[in-house]
């Protein structure tokens, strides 16, 4: 039974609001001590608004969309009275005083949220390890790292806590994590979904969106949260196509026809036993009609740094306000090593006589990868291949900065270039789940979900 | 010396320049007009800038004779901790104006700001009413060579901006106020909050600095502080220590671009600037710079005195308008435009006056009676009996009269006591029940004296 499918069930009246809160909680209350996927869980809230549902269904009122179904929220976006900690000790005492957009409208579709998810503090990682209530472990490969930022959220989805989860990718942390738990993450293209409410790692990159364990779910809550937000400046004015319409049927014939581009350098940085499920993902998709075409992009080596220097001087720029003044602590005073190393290396290249250097050269290598990544993406519907290069690491590794930023290699591109990329499992090495990433051109985030519903029942 | 200003003035807008909330922040508790955005929560992003607030500016800009920025317009952050400050950087647009010119002073750039909160150093606790409300800086290039330059430009510069309508005035005004010496380097003095203050800072610092200099000692660069209350200035920091802001775009608002057709459609309905008004009415109704200066002080003013041209001669119409009406509005306490004295009302007691239907005196009684009254000149003249001048025998008649009763004041007269006339003249008046001309019973009696 996928997403959708319940959610009829359950507007249907076959299983109620109520149940779904509960049989949630109980597995939450059961695993969540061993995986740390939610920091924050208000069970009560949950279950009054599951009984107005079911009340409200009952007299044969309309009900929203996502009526019914429990979700999950990174605690990185605001939620009126849970603690948005964005896992730091800087905001441990932070209570959401306003709903961000995304969570505003998942209210307004009843949804039900149950609390707050793990992740990096501030969403600078790739692990869920900087987390100042602890890492995450990962429910489908135990004692590994379940990747980030938005950790919790995937757990949380790959344990089965909950239906759906809300994530934010800035250069990956969306992706990543679903990949390395073997579930599905999509992040829209940039500003197909409001940011207000978000916190910021770096506002030009971060995005966000759904987690779930099939694309149904993705969809159904893409097309909850997505759409012109008029108090949101980078939000796109689009058509939000029907994604929920679009999923199932005919699932199979979709890829007909589709051109797939390969990106041999993107192969290249990736780990041998990952790129042989990657073949044989497009080996299946080309059998189901799918034409493959292969592609070079030279700027690969440019999109890491890039992508570092960007984001170390726009999250310097969005901490400065947690000066001590307002949220109890400072936040050099008390961050993890990873933000302070951010927020010093942002420090220091802004200043007015490096910004030059650094900060305007990381800007133009950026339109250029854009450039770049339009060249690409012309003549394909989609670029298919690995999520992340490598497997997760043990929770507790030691890693240099560097060995971590590899894990994003993949994944920052569609950030610098705004498009929408999506991520779901193509398979296992030893176990441990490999994702197969999807991008596309922008505001093309239906032909991702297509193409992924598609892949999901060719491997059923 | 050579003396240049960055002035700040608030926009008068509704709601702030980045959310909905109200600017009216002075007539609020403190904190009650704020919401997440312009508190900078966590999370928080800009609403779309407001359109009225880059209205106003370009407006300015134009008034200011700038060329308009035809590039796009966008926002940088100006990172700097200070507790007024949520969020840590203040938005600060890129130039929307450059190189304009007030009365032979050259404005570098005009620009957009949000303004901060108001930190009360007294108590530790900030009040973020004012966080957001959107500010005009306009940069002048250091062209004011004395204290007195600077005052004038500055008075000039309030006028422009209150004949726009769409800033607040003189109240709202901060400005760092530059000033450099021959043999000096070049001095900002921050917290200057009046025109009085710009003058009394630039005077200062003028002493302070010759005195330096006379004594052989250098004048480093440096930024110093006004104490208002002291007339002083402070050192606050040195050249060494000049903050670094960081300035990045802000990726939370996309860039805008100005369009002609918005630009042109301002210029089409913003009106002349005063200055050049100022000018036209000298060439055009040949005024004296005094008078023209007095008639286009308020816009409203300017505008009634040339509806009024179309019916009464301009000379006449000046004088009354300068003298009389200002004395009347300055005496209530009022703008022109408070007073609600129409265009009407002045044509039809100018027209009586100049139809000698009545009495200057009687003009002066009138026009007292104006202000937020919605009554003709004709029917207060007539409610208060003050129609009509009367004949030179009836003048005549209560001049000798007025002779009569009062010899000893007569006896002065000859003597050269320069009251006795004014006594006499006050007597004629009260048998004519004031419609005798002052000038012209002056005349009648030294005539019957002589
Ligand atoms: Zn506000």
């Amino acid at each position: 039974m996928n997403i959708l499918e319940k959610s009829e069930l359950i507007k249907n009246q076959e299983f109620t609001a109520r149940e779904n809160v509960e049989r949630f909680s109980e597995i939450i209350e059961k695993k969540n001590p061993q995986i740390n996927a939610f920091l924050e869980i208000n069970k009560e809230q949950a279950q009054k608004k599951a009984l107005e549902i079911d009340e409200r269904l009952k007299n044969g009122e309309e009900v929203g969309k996502l009526a019914g179904l429990v979700i999950g929220i990174k605690s990185n976006i605001n939620v009126e009275d849970f603690t948005i900690s964005a896992a730091s000790p800087t905001l441990e005492n932070y209570l959401g005083s306003y709903d961000a957009t995304v969570v505003k409208r998942i209210k307004a579709e009843d949804g039900i949220i149950i609390g707050m998810t793990n992740m990096d503090e501030f969403a600078a990682g790739s692990s869920t390890e900087s987390s100042y209530y602890g890492p995450t472990n990962n429910p489908a490969a135990p004692g590994l790292i379940p990747g980030g930022s938005s950790g919790g959220s995937a757990a949380a989805i790959a344990a089965g806590m909950c239906d759906l989860a809300l994530g934010s990718d800035t250069g990956g942390s969306i992706r990543n994590p679903a990949s390395h738990c073997g579930v599905i993450g999509f992040k829209p293209t940039y500003g197909a979904v409001s940011r207000q409410g978000l916190l910021d790692l770096a506002m030009s990159l971060d995005q966000i969106g759904p987690f779930a364990g099939d694309t149904s779910g993705i969809a159904l809550m893409l097309e909850s949260i997505a759409g012109l937000d008029p108090q949101e400046c980078t939000s796109m004015e689009w058509e939000v196509p029907p994604f929920s319409n679009l999923v199932g049927e005919n699932a199979k014939e979709t890829l007909k026809g589709m051109k797939l581009g390969i990106v041999k350098q993107f192969q290249e940085v990736t780990d041998r036993p990952i790129v042989k499920i990657i073949e044989k993902s497009i080996d299946q998709m080309q059998e189901m009609g799918a034409e493959v075409v292969e592609l070079s992009f030279d700027y690969i080596d440019l999109c890491l740094p890039t992508y570092y220097l960007i984001n170390y001087v726009e999250l310097f720029s969005a901490t400065r306000k947690y000066d001590g003044r307002k949220y109890g602590s400072k936040i050099e005073e008390v961050c993890g090593e990873e933000v302070l190393r951010r927020i010093h290396m942002g420090s220091y290249i802004s200043q007015k006589e490096f910004s030059g250097k650094y900060y305007k050269k990381a800007l133009q290598a950026r339109s250029l990868i854009r450039k770049e990544v339009t060249r690409l993406l012309k003549d394909v519907d989609l670029l298919v291949g690995p999520t992340v290069p490598k497997l997760p690491h043990k929770v507790g590794s030691t890693l240099e900065p560097l060995e971590m930023y590899a894990y994003d290699v993949l994944t920052v591109m569609a950030n610098l270039a705004g498009i929408p990329a999506g991520s779901l499992k193509a398979g296992e090495v030893k176990g441990v789940p490999v994702g197969l990433q999807m991008q596309g051109k922008p505001l093309e985030d239906a032909k991702i979900i297509q193409a992924m519903d598609a892949f999901e029942n060719l491997n059923k | 010396m050579k003396c240049g200003l960055e002035i700040h003035v608030q926009l008068e807008t509704d709601s702030k320049l980045f959310c909905d909330c109200r600017t009216n922040y002075q007539d609020t508790p403190a904190n009650n007009n704020v919401c997440h955005v312009c508190l900078n929560q966590p999370g928080a992003k800009p609403y779309p800038t407001n359109e009225k607030a880059l209205e106003g500016a370009l407006k300015i800009a134009l008034m200011l004779d700038c060329k308009i920025a035809k590039e796009i317009t966008y926002f940088m952050r100006k990172h700097y901790n200070y507790p007024d400050l949520s969020s840590g950087y203040q938005r600060t647009s890129i130039p929307i104006g450059y190189e304009g010119d007030l009365n032979g002073v050259r404005i570098r750039e005009v620009h957009m700001e949000e303004d901060p909160g108001q930190y009360k150093p007294d108590t530790g606790t900030v009040d973020f009413n004012r966080s957001g409300i959107p500010l005009i800086e306009i940069v002048t290039e250091p062209d004011m060579k004395s204290p007195e330059e600077a005052r004038k430009f500055l008075k000039e510069l309030i006028r422009v901006l209150e004949y726009s309508g769409n800033a607040r005035g003189e109240g709202t005004m901060r400005a760092d106020v530059n000033i450099s010496l021959e043999g000096g380097k070049r001095v900002e003095i921050k917290n200057v909050n009046s025109i009085k203050g710009a003058y009394k800072a630039l005077k200062f610092e003028m002493v302070r600095q010759k005195n330096l200099l006379k004594r052989g000692v250098e004048v480093t660069q440096e930024t110093r502080a006004f104490l208002e209350a002291q007339m002083i200035t402070v050192s606050m920091r040195l050249k060494e220590e000049a903050e670094d802001y960081r300035y990045i775009p802000d990726p939370d608002l996309p860039p805008m671009k100005s369009d002609d057709s918005q630009v042109q459609g301002i210029k089409e309905k913003m009106p002349e600037p005063p200055h050049i008004k100022t000018k036209r009415f000298m060439d055009e109704y040949h005024l004296a710079e005094e008078h023209a200066k007095v008639l286009t002080s308020e816009l409203e003013l300017a505008d009634t005195y040339e509806e009024v041209v179309k019916e009464i001669e301009a000379e006449f119409a000046a004088l009354w308008m300068r003298d009389e009406l200002k004395r009347v509005i300055y005496y209530n306490k009022m703008t022109f435009m408070e007073s609600e004295i129409t265009t009407s009302q002045i044509i039809e007691l100018l027209q009586m006056l100049k139809d000698k239907e009545i009495t200057t005196k009687a003009g002066q009684r009138i026009i007292e009676q104006l202000p937020q009254s919605s009554k003709s000149p004709r029917s207060i003249a007539e409610e208060m009996g003050l129609v009509g001048i009367v004949n030179e025998d009836e003048v005549l008649n209560a001049a000798k009269k007025a002779i009569e009763e009062n010899p000893t004041t007569v006896e002065d007269y000859h003597q050269g006591k320069k009251a006795a006339m004014n006594f006499l003249v006050g007597q004629v008046m009260k048998l004519t029940r004031g419609k005798a001309e002052p000038g012209n019973t002056v005349k009648i009696l030294r005539d019957l004296l002589s």
